[in-house]
């Protein structure tokens, strides 16, 4: 207990549903101690308990045997927690040499002593081979990797006793990974407790000491790190791949395509994307955060631009290429964003305004009819089970499983017969969740076509016809259902990350 | 229930403008004079007009600080062409309110489609038209005459002016298209969410041109009415009217950061602007006084708005 560094108790945090339940951790003096899980496994909630950015329900946390209770990020530093968000926080119009000074500047009085400030950021960025970076030079000149190299030179400079490192090597190539790893040794040799958190599974094995394995909130394992392989823990994190059988009728429509994807590149889409949704059918795609699952459906709805290929829209036996995103509307392709707040509700505004929005874009007629719309939105409210007082209530009051349903009500009533939804359940209650399902399933033998992009695997072999695979902003796999495990297909998540040539593609494509 | 709660909005500063009136009544007896209320109507078809415009603007979180000198170009425009080239006053109205579309549309031009800020580029016109104004004019206030009195003026048998009458219809028109048509809901999506607003299919841009360039055209046809209300194109007019657009359009319950506002309570803002400034100079309050408790009305309509925010009902 003495040389413990950092041990939780009983830590619990929930929003609606429980994120993190029961856990326990300890951490020893120069330990570094990998977290792996699947997305939404709890991980990077369990790093922003720790760093004092997120409260927690229950439980308690000792720092060198001492009770922590940080309020806010400020506590944390103060405490000796030093972390990297996997959220780069960069602040562009600054220089490399202030941005990792921000928390504490040295000065002189109150004048900023730079040449103390440009001695010392340049010893850092030495350590973690940025030496090709000037420190004076503007954050926002650098590529998506040196970000990251930057984020890590910040959370090392300051003197600290727990080190979090939230996906710290996300974007960086084999060898600079390697020096980062390196540093990190260096770290740990002072007797810094180190929580290093990864995808690259075969990364965290070599780095590590020992290795906790979380799913669905819960700790599932603890092990010493040269006693696992990489098979054990994607083994650990699903849980044996369970698969949930479900029959799903055939639908007859099945044939005819209803949109098609030829030969895509984006910005954010280094390959080439060809990609049917037919009618009568759902496609998944899985992938992990930042896999490009978002930017691949968003490409999809023309709010990207296209670098090269086309989509084409097939209505019966016409074919219609989109050229934008209300191209898309007027043919019938739905969209759901990830962010529900930013993307989808309209702050402010009544139940009904937020429901009908596009299908007044479609109607010919310039004005609304008052008595048809307030019609046809109960009846939706109705087909959906949303629970609101009156339709001229703010969306905001509504639950975020009701705001998500009045968004689905919205392409709904808009006829959409593409919907392109992405993380349709994030943040919904379970009963909710069933009900999306069901509707889901309700359209698709109605013959709509629906790409759904889901960071839960097991939602999407749920209700998917056919899962794609993305990893790394390259689409690796396809499984079709019944031909698949949740094993092979969180396996297939992480390829494209353990391939030394794929990270350095990511590599060059980088951030302008 | 759901009418009364829909249009909780004006109803509230409808009865904020009873009471106004009542209490100003009370305290001065002749109020309710006829010569009051002249000068009160007088006053106002020029800032509803704009505070109309100003508040499309608002919607779409938008801004358009540029309406108090578009006004005044747009009068010595018309100044300068019915007095010294003699053209017929109806066609120099008319110029002078496609002058306030074009400051307008080239507001909106470049704040749609180059993406620059609202404050920015319609702070860069209020100088521009305002220096225009001086160049057109001569830095003089120019005498139009008669003529153009007569919109100002009470018509015989209905007893207010065309001015107001115009003013009252740009009112309901806009009122219509806020609440009624699918281009006014379009604007309250977009300044709700834009980002939600593009992914439902609508282009913010056309839309934004065309609030921006409604509003430079409303502040020409202000223009009008102003050089009507002074018989001449005084170049100098209307400085400062945007804040008091901005102010009346505050007060009917708009909010600045856009998605939230109501016409009708834009010109109910109007209404309680000009019967407290008259009604302060009634009751014999000072200039420096009436700017104060002015001030402190609209601080005071706004913290009443929010606190209503958070208590609905």
């Amino acid at each position: 207990m003495k040389d413990l560094r950092l041990s939780i108790r009983n830590l619990n945090k929930s929003y609606n549903v429980p994120v993190l339940k029961n856990v326990n951790l300890s951490i020893g003096r120069g330990e570094i101690h990998a977290i792996v899980g699947e997305n939404g496994a709890g991980k990077s909630t369990l790093i922003n308990v720790l760093t004092g950015l997120t409260p927690r329900d229950s439980g308690s946390i000792f720092l060198d045997g001492e009770s922590y209770e940080p309020d806010s990020a400020g506590d944390g530093f103060a405490a000796g927690v030093s972390f990297t968000s996997q959220e780069l926080s960069i602040v562009e119009s600054l220089t490399v040499a202030e941005n990792i000074f921000l928390r504490q500047l040295p000065r002189r009085h109150a004048i900023v002593d730079k040449s103390a400030l440009h001695a010392a950021a340049r010893a850092l960025l030495d350590r973690v081979g940025l030496d090709y970076v000037a420190t004076d030079s503007r954050a926002a000149s650098l590529s998506l990797a040196d970000r990251q190299l930057l984020e890590f030179a910040k959370a090392i400079n300051a003197e600290c006793r727990l080190l979090l490192l939230d996906e710290p090597t996300a974007a960086l190539t084999e060898q600079q990974a390697d020096r980062v790893h390196a540093v990190i040794r260096e770290i740990a040799a002072q007797g810094v407790g180190v929580i290093y958190i990864s995808h690259r599974l075969d990364d965290v094995l070599g780095v590590s000491d020992s290795v906790t394995v979380l799913r669905d909130g819960a700790v599932i394992s603890t092990t010493a790190a040269d006693s696992s392989s990489a098979a054990d823990l994607v083994s650990l994190m699903t849980g044996g791949g369970v698969i949930r059988p479900r029959d799903l009728a055939a639908t007859d429509a099945a044939s005819r395509p209803a949109l098609v994807v030829e030969n895509m590149c984006t910005a954010n889409l280094p390959d080439s994307v060809n990609l049917t949704c037919h009618e009568g059918e759902i496609v998944g795609i899985a992938g992990l955060a930042g896999s490009g699952k978002s930017e691949l459906l968003r490409a999809m709805f023309r709010l990207d631009l296209l670098h090269s290929g086309q989509v084409i829209r097939h209505i019966k036996s016409e074919t219609v290429q989109i050229q934008s995103a209300r191209h898309a509307v007027r043919n019938g392709i739905g969209f759901l964003g990830e962010n529900r707040q930013t993307m989808g509700i309209f702050p402010g505004q009544g139940v009904l305004t937020n429901m009908m929005l596009p299908d007044i874009l479609r109607s010919a007629a310039c004005t609304v009819d008052a008595t048809v719309e307030k019609t046809v939105a109960k009846q939706l409210g109705k087909r959906l089970a949303i629970r609101y007082n009156s339709l001229q209530q703010d969306i905001r009051e509504l639950s975020g499983g009701n705001q998500q349903k009045v968004l689905i009500a919205r392409w709904l009533n808009a006829g959409s017969a593409v919907l392109l939804l992405d993380e349709p359940t994030r943040g919904v209650d379970v009963g909710t969740k069933q009900a999306i399902y069901e509707l889901l399933f309700e359209l698709r033998s109605n013959g709509n076509a629906i790409v759904i992009a889901s960071s839960e695997t097991d939602e999407l072999m749920t209700v998917c016809d056919r899962i794609l695979v993305l990893s790394n902003r390259h689409l690796v796999a396809e499984f079709n259902r019944g031909l698949w495990s949740e094993e092979e297909i969180l396996s297939a998540s992480f390829s494209a990350y353990t391939d030394n040539t794929m990270s350095e593609m990511s590599q060059s494509e980088g951030v302008q | 229930m759901n009418a009364i709660r829909r249009h909780a909005e004006e109803n509230f500063i409808v009865l904020s403008l009873i009471l106004l009136i009542v209490f100003f009544s009370w305290l001065s007896d002749n109020f309710f004079s006829v010569i009051t209320l002249k000068t009160i109507l007088n006053q106002l078809p020029a800032l509803t007009v704009v505070t109309v415009g100003m508040t499309l603007v608002l919607i779409v979180a938008g801004i358009d600080l540029s309406v108090g000198s578009v006004l005044s170009l747009s009068a010595t425009v018309i100044g300068v062409l019915v007095v010294g080239w003699h053209i017929p006053l109806p066609l120099a109205c008319l110029a002078g309110i496609v002058t306030g579309l074009a400051c307008g549309a080239a507001n909106g031009a470049l704040v749609a489609f180059f993406r620059l800020p609202a404050f920015i580029v319609t702070l860069g016109m209020l100088e521009m038209a305002r220096g225009l104004a001086y160049i057109v004019n001569n830095s003089q206030t120019v005498y139009i005459g008669s003529s153009i009195q007569a919109i100002a003026l009470p018509l015989p048998g209905v007893g207010v002016s065309l001015a107001l009458l115009i003013a009252i219809g740009v009112v309901a028109a806009g009122h219509f298209m806020m609440t009624r048509t699918v281009f006014g809901r379009h604007l309250t999506a977009i300044g709700s969410n834009e980002q939600a607003a593009r992914m439902s299919g609508i282009d913010a841009r056309p839309h934004r041109l065309f609030v921006l360039a409604l509003s430079g055209a409303l502040a020409g046809l202000g223009g009008v009415f102003n050089a009507a209300y002074l018989g001449s194109a005084d170049p100098n007019a209307g400085i400062g009217l945007e804040l008091s657009a901005i102010a009346a359009a505050v007060i009917g319950g708009t909010s600045l950061m856009g998605g939230r506002g109501s016409v009708l309570g834009a010109f109910v803002g109007v209404l309680i602007i000009s019967i407290l400034q008259s009604g302060l100079a009634q009751i014999g309050v000072s200039e420096p006084s009436k700017r104060l408790i002015t001030g402190a009305v609209i601080i005071s309509a706004v913290l009443l708005d929010r606190w209503r925010q958070k208590h609905p009902q």
